[in-house]
């Protein structure tokens, strides 16, 4: 027993080893892999929270993560007992597509919740994870999670008319807020770890939009979340993406292009809708989009190098590497959906980047500010504002939430009550229950 | 005869499952005076052949098992909470055999013979009137469907849990609910020749199976105390049986439905309680959130696994034999297009495993430096084994050719 406590990993490897294992699962298409690797990523984070400072604080506060899970392993049993090729029987087809359509809901369900994009846990992006070492970036796996979930269980989503129009809705009121808050937040930590959220809820509305092959959706948020995750990252390991005053441009430059990049298809795509739907997805992506390239522009603020004399490094530091890898792949992404048939209207096609281009020109203008003071009180206020309205929208959530939960509560009251623990009452339960066993025939 | 006919065989894991008794009962010796060990012996073996030979079990073997059961609750000095426990016992499956036998009665006064294949082809006639024979069929389904468990009779098998031994309590309540099983097939045996009964006896089925699931899911997420939340699990394995009879109920597929799913399902049944019953003992009950481990989980890890793995099985996590049996189910209400019981199952299955994947974080807990100092008695700790490594030989031998 000694050597199992021996051979057993610390905390951080192990919890570091559960969620990476997860999120693997989650990205192969194996039937019950999803639900696995999401509840790989609940026991991760349950591992980093139980050996935390506050176990008694952290353990409740991410025992969520296993509703996403149960959601999937839902899906997979339907998917294993019902649908698939293992079930092998002949089903009645309303049966069919009655269970198809729950298999649709729960993991789409799955996919929100991890994305915030569900009302039950969506302010989980607030507050750093479990550890307090690393606990800052910790959150940023979920989004991901629930992008990846999203996109490698499209076929079992995407042709659900209802779930795939309400996912796109859910999504679209997520991406907004959560560039409403990382406006919001002080903190660059806090506001990257919104963006995250953002690259994923957008992603998520270009998948279900079908505006673009869903490889190529997946390209264009590997290069938005990447970016945002590597920020965060490097916040824990001297922020060099924002040392000096050319890596912060490179950086800010980078972000700006993977967020303009992932949300233009999505725009430019509503020339093919109706007039209506295509002012209403120009109005509701737009301003997010503008906000998001606002946050990217203005809060990526240039560090000051700590030492005098600054250290003398190779040119090649991962910090100029990867806005190469991170960016290459969206005009790559861009060229194929052009090529496989996305043509979008060309007037769609510049409206579709203004959003950006006045979200980055505004961050840039309140970089570099012509007239100090008066912008950063204006900056304050709007900031003030936002909060308060994040606030307000969850104020109502939560209400709506702990509103059900009550009425769940008393409609679960009664089964409390057939365990009073007398034995008397058991015979007088029986027979009431047999007499009405009598009863139920007769009245047929 | 080739391993995998060995290995089905339900004997074996009924056998394990004694085994696992009399090691916790060797581990009670202190506790226990020899006499008492001996009279928990007499309800232990009765209970462990009922199970191996369920095919061939009467219907009288129910009321004699329930009361031998009964009798070695009560035998139980000095603590006070098995007494208890048996005179609930008595209470309620002595009503519930009351009302079977006024219609067990009521069918024989209807038709003129005791025999129920018999008594269902008299009333294909229509001789009888239908007010009888409605009435009668119920009461005489009514024994079987409480001795199974399913809610609102679930209350008896979380009480036997908690107020019994943890040798007794697995095998007596998975010899109940099986030969309650079986009172149903031997009373629903034939009724295919008469449609109006058998229309009755689904409806009356899927009713129960539907509250059995539904009931047992919300108390489930409620118990606060693990070896309830074991028992409640017995009462949704109940729910499981009455849904498999429902499927085969009028259909005349009831002794390949007996031999295919219900003699495997009560030797799992009887396994699987084993090791979560001792499992249960061992986890701390409604511990605080964020607190230190249960004692087992703390110092033999590797035992608490294999106790967690009957738990699992029980609730059918997927990759135990437990899963196998729910989806069987789950695909016999699909091709039968019961999508309401379907539903009811999932929800219930869900509630399961919520309920097993809780127990495991409560049992692992917090880690602390304090390593406890007593260990936990071998026998128990051989109990958990047993159990964990005979599931894991039923799911190997599934996957044999």
């Amino acid at each position: 027993m000694r050597l199992l406590s021996h051979l057993v990993p610390g905390p951080l490897p192990a919890g570091g080893l559960l969620c990476t294992a997860g999120l693997a699962l989650v990205a192969m298409p194996a039937r019950f892999a999803p639900a696995l690797g999401v509840e790989l990523l609940a026991a991760g984070f349950w591992w980093w929270a139980r050996a935390s400072d506050e176990p008694a604080f952290q353990v409740p506060r991410w025992g969520w993560l296993r509703r996403p899970a149960t959601a999937l392993w839902l899906a997979a049993a339907i998917e294993v007992a019902l649908l698939g090729p293992a079930a092998g029987f002949p089903m009645p087809p309303a049966a069919l597509a009655f269970w198809s359509r729950v298999e649709a809901i729960a993991i789409v369900w799955a996919a929100l919740e991890l994305l915030a994009a569900l009302p039950l846990a969506r302010p989980f992006s607030d507050l750093p994870g479990p550890l307090l070492a690393h606990g800052a970036w910790l959150p940023a796996l979920l989004p991901a999670a629930g992008f990846l979930l999203l996109w490698r269980q499209a076929p079992r989503w995407l042709d659900v008319d209802e779930v795939r129009e309400g996912a796109a809705v859910l999504l679209l009121l997520t991406a907004a807020l959560a560039a409403l808050r990382a406006y919001g937040r002080r903190r660059w930590t806090a506001g990257l770890r919104w963006l995250v959220v953002f690259d994923g809820a957008l992603a998520g509305v270009l998948l279900s939009s079908g505006a673009v092959p869903l490889w190529v959706a997946a390209v264009l948020w590997i290069g938005a979340c990447g970016t945002h995750a590597y920020l965060l990252a490097a916040e824990l390991g001297g922020a060099a993406p924002r040392r000096g005053p050319v890596m912060a441009m490179l950086w800010r430059m980078t972000s700006w292009i993977s967020t303009a990049a992932l949300g233009w298809p999505l725009l430019a795509a509503a020339g093919d809708l109706s007039p209506r739907r295509a002012v209403l997805t120009l109005v509701c992506g737009g301003i997010p989009i503008a906000l998001a390239s606002w946050v990217n522009v203005a809060r990526l603020v240039e560090a000051p190098e700590r030492r005098a004399l600054a250290r003398p490094v190779s040119w090649l530091t991962p910090s100029r590497i990867a806005p190469v890898v991170l960016l290459g792949g969206v005009p790559m992404a861009l060229a194929s959906a052009w090529w496989v048939g996305f043509a979008p209207r060309p007037l769609f096609a510049l409206l579709a980047l203004v959003p950006a281009v006045l979200g980055g020109a505004l961050g840039l203008l309140s970089v570099h500010p012509a007239e100090a003071g008066r912008g950063a009180l204006a900056d304050r206020i709007a900031q003030h504002a936002a909060r308060r309205l994040f606030r307000l929208v969850i104020g109502l959530e939560r209400a709506l939430v702990s509103g059900a939960e009550r009425l769940v509560r008393v409609l679960a009251a009664p089964l409390r009550d057939l365990h009073t623990g007398d034995a008397q009452e058991y015979v007088l339960f029986l027979v009431g229950v047999a007499v009405l066993a009598i009863l139920l025939p007769l009245l047929r | 005869m080739s391993a995998r006919a060995v290995l089905a065989d339900p004997a074996l894991p009924v056998a394990l499952a004694l085994v696992a008794a009399l090691l916790l009962l060797a581990s009670e010796r202190r506790q226990r005076p020899l006499s008492g060990s001996l009279g928990l012996l007499l309800v232990l073996v009765p209970c462990a052949l009922a199970l191996a030979w369920l095919d061939a079990a009467s219907w009288i073997l129910a009321p004699l098992v329930a009361a031998l059961v009964a009798a070695g609750l009560a035998r139980e000095r000095p603590d006070p909470l098995p007494g208890e426990c048996a005179l609930k016992l008595v209470w309620v499956l002595g009503g519930a055999f009351a009302l079977t036998a006024v219609g067990v009665a009521l069918l024989a006064l209807a038709t003129g013979v005791t025999a129920p294949p018999e008594q269902w082809s008299v009333l294909r006639l229509g001789l009888s009137q239908r007010m009888v024979w409605a009435v009668a069929l119920p009461l005489a389904l009514l024994g079987g469907v409480v001795l199974l468990g399913g809610a609102p009779f679930h209350f008896w098998v979380a009480d036997l849990f908690q107020g019994a031994s943890a040798a007794l309590a697995p095998l007596a309540v998975a010899a109940l609910q099986a030969l309650g099983a079986m009172w149903l097939v031997r009373r629903l045996a034939g009724l295919e020749v008469f449609g109006d009964g058998a229309v009755l006896a689904g409806a009356l089925l899927r009713t129960a199976a539907i509250a059995a699931f539904l009931a047992g899911a919300g108390t489930l997420l409620l118990q606060r105390r693990p070896e309830r939340r074991v028992g409640t699990l017995a009462s949704l394995q109940g729910g499981l049986a009455l849904a498999a009879l429902a499927v085969t109920t009028g259909r005349g597929q009831l002794d390949a439905m007996v031999s295919a799913w219900l003699v495997p399902w009560a030797a799992h049944l009887a396994l699987a309680l084993s090791g979560a019953a001792l499992l249960a003992r061992l986890t701390p009950a409604d511990p605080a959130a964020g607190a230190p481990g249960g004692h087992l989980f703390r110092r033999h890890p590797l035992s608490a696994f294999a106790g967690l793995y009957a738990l699992f099985s029980l609730a059918g996590v997927p990759g135990t034999p437990g899963a196998v049996l729910w989806l069987e189910i789950a695909r016999g209400l699909a091709t039968n297009g019961l999508n309401g019981l379907l539903i009811a199952l999932a929800l219930g299955w869900l509630a399961a495993f919520a309920t097993v994947m809780r127990e495991l974080r409560e049992g692992f807990g917090a880690p602390t430096a304090v390593r406890p100092e007593r260990s936990v008695p071998l026998p128990a700790r051989a109990a958990l084994w047993v159990s964990g490594a005979g599931l894991a030989v039923l799911g190997a031998a599934r996957l044999l050719p």
